[in-house]
């Protein structure tokens, strides 16, 4: 009995001391790939600065079924 | 299939968060970046689009280690029926050979798949873009991934989109592609293979249809006859996409094209070119392939030397499948029917060498029946 009581302790121990991601919860919300890709609105913006910016990437003389 | 807006492409559902296996895994473990720097152009530096290619260990391994490791093998990741084929019809001499790799590499090559571009995206091939903003999909849509690449032939057939052809039975009972396909086969069993035909988990027809063969079953004489002869597609198919000539190459941009010449409509009966244990048939239906001498002259001349040693008619299994069909409606429809069967006669001059052990001789044709089993 004292050995399990002793291994529930070191489990609650390690739950309360040993911090745990630092990107979960709250702070996965705060960082700036969710903030940003969450956001319609910004990316619409930066897709649109991207498309200008960036060449072509598929060639118009493809034909035919693929 | 239409193009996602760009924006829509890279857009992620915050729903992600109440995913509880994966809603937890922060942007950066997986695909890299600084999740701390608000510029996107240097917060996106060392960011890795798909982490699942080539190798999905890191992002999906630790928890999904058995499909981890058999997808290594997997058909869709390591595209084994190109390199094999290709292989046998490449030149031999060293030089040459790496130039026609250089332009599978090119042309080819970019249309594998991965864990992330079936079940969070749609291929690249078809140029991506989140499935469901980011949501992890544990079946994969039918047509943004399956026929997004299995388009011009199967999605055509399956979905009977082809003028005057109808769908496939199976899709008028509402079947999607994984009722045949299961992920266990998607992902691989870890062995590798040379073609599909040979995946030993890959579906087959008796696999449903168990007791076609019994006393009791409809066409039971029809079908004991056939039986290891002729594969269920001979009988049960219809017409189906051909493709011919295809050329690659690069434009002034340098940007990978492909031109092939216009697809056509047929059924051809052949000798089976991959028998084996599992598909002992005789006659199988064969789909010309859209393969010819000077593909890759862009790149190399005579690049592929060896042309001749695979066919340019490979088995099908068209994905068009009828109870009742032309060819099946008696036993004369098919018996003595030359136009059914792969002739010497339908293969261009430049091809006969290449198809000389597929063509079907005309000896070998069945003859007309004068009984026919009620």
């Amino acid at each position: 009995m004292a050995y399990l009581r002793l291994i529930g302790l070191g489990i609650g121990f390690c739950l309360v001391l040993i911090p745990g991601d630092p990107l979960t919860g709250q702070a996965y919300e705060d960082s700036q790939c969710f903030k940003c890709h969450t956001s319609a609105k910004q990316l619409i913006q930066i897709t649109r600065e991207i498309a200008e910016a960036r060449p072509a990437l598929k060639s118009a003389e493809t034909e035919g079924e693929g | 299939m239409e193009q996602l807006a760009p924006h829509e492409k890279i857009f992620v559902d915050s729903e992600i968060l109440e995913d509880e296996n994966h809603g937890e895994i922060a942007c950066h473990e997986c695909h890299g970046g600084n999740p701390d720097d608000p510029d996107w152009k240097t917060a996106h530096e060392g960011v890795v689009k798909d982490p699942t290619y080539p190798d999905a260990t890191t992002a999906c391994g630790d928890c999904h280690d058995e499909i981890n490791e058999n997808y290594q093998n997997s058909l869709h990741v390591t595209l084994k029926p190109y390199r094999v084929t290709i292989g046998k019809r490449a030149n031999t001499n060293p030089v040459i050979r790496d130039k026609v790799e250089r332009a599978m590499d090119n042309h080819c090559y970019y249309c594998h798949s991965s864990c992330g571009q079936c079940h969070i995206s749609r291929p690249n091939s078809v140029d991506g873009g989140f499935l469901d903003g980011h949501l992890f999909q544990g079946k994969p849509p039918v047509q943004e991934v399956c026929t997004a690449c299995h388009g011009s032939r199967i999605q055509k057939e399956y979905f009977g989109e082809h003028e005057g052809l109808r769908p496939d039975v199976h899709r008028e009972k509402y079947m999607k592609c994984d009722k045949c396909h299961t992920g266990e086969e998607m992902h691989g069993d870890g062995k590798e293979y040379a073609n599909r035909y040979g995946v030993e988990n890959g579906p087959k027809c008796v696999d449903c249809h168990k007791g076609i063969y019994d006393r009791a079953a409809k066409n039971v004489i029809t079908h004991r006859i056939h039986k290891g002869d002729v594969s269920c597609h001979v009988c049960h198919s219809q017409p189906y996409n051909n493709c011919s000539s295809c050329h690659v190459g690069k434009d002034r941009n340098d940007l990978p094209f492909y031109k092939t010449k216009a697809s056509w409509f047929d059924f051809k009966i052949g000798l089976n070119p991959l028998k084996s244990e599992t598909r002992p048939e005789k006659f199988v239906t064969l789909r010309h392939n859209p393969v010819n001498r000077e593909i890759f002259d862009f790149y190399v001349k005579d690049g592929l030397s060896g042309f001749d040693n695979v066919p340019t008619w490979k088995l099908a299994t068209p994905h068009n499948i009828r109870r009742k069909t032309p060819q099946n409606s008696s036993c004369n429809s098919c018996h003595g029917n030359e136009s059914l069967f792969l002739l010497e006669k339908d293969v261009e001059d430049k091809e006969r060498e290449a198809n000389k052990d597929i063509i079907v001789p005309a000896k070998l044709i069945p003859r007309k029946q004068k009984w026919q089993p009620k």
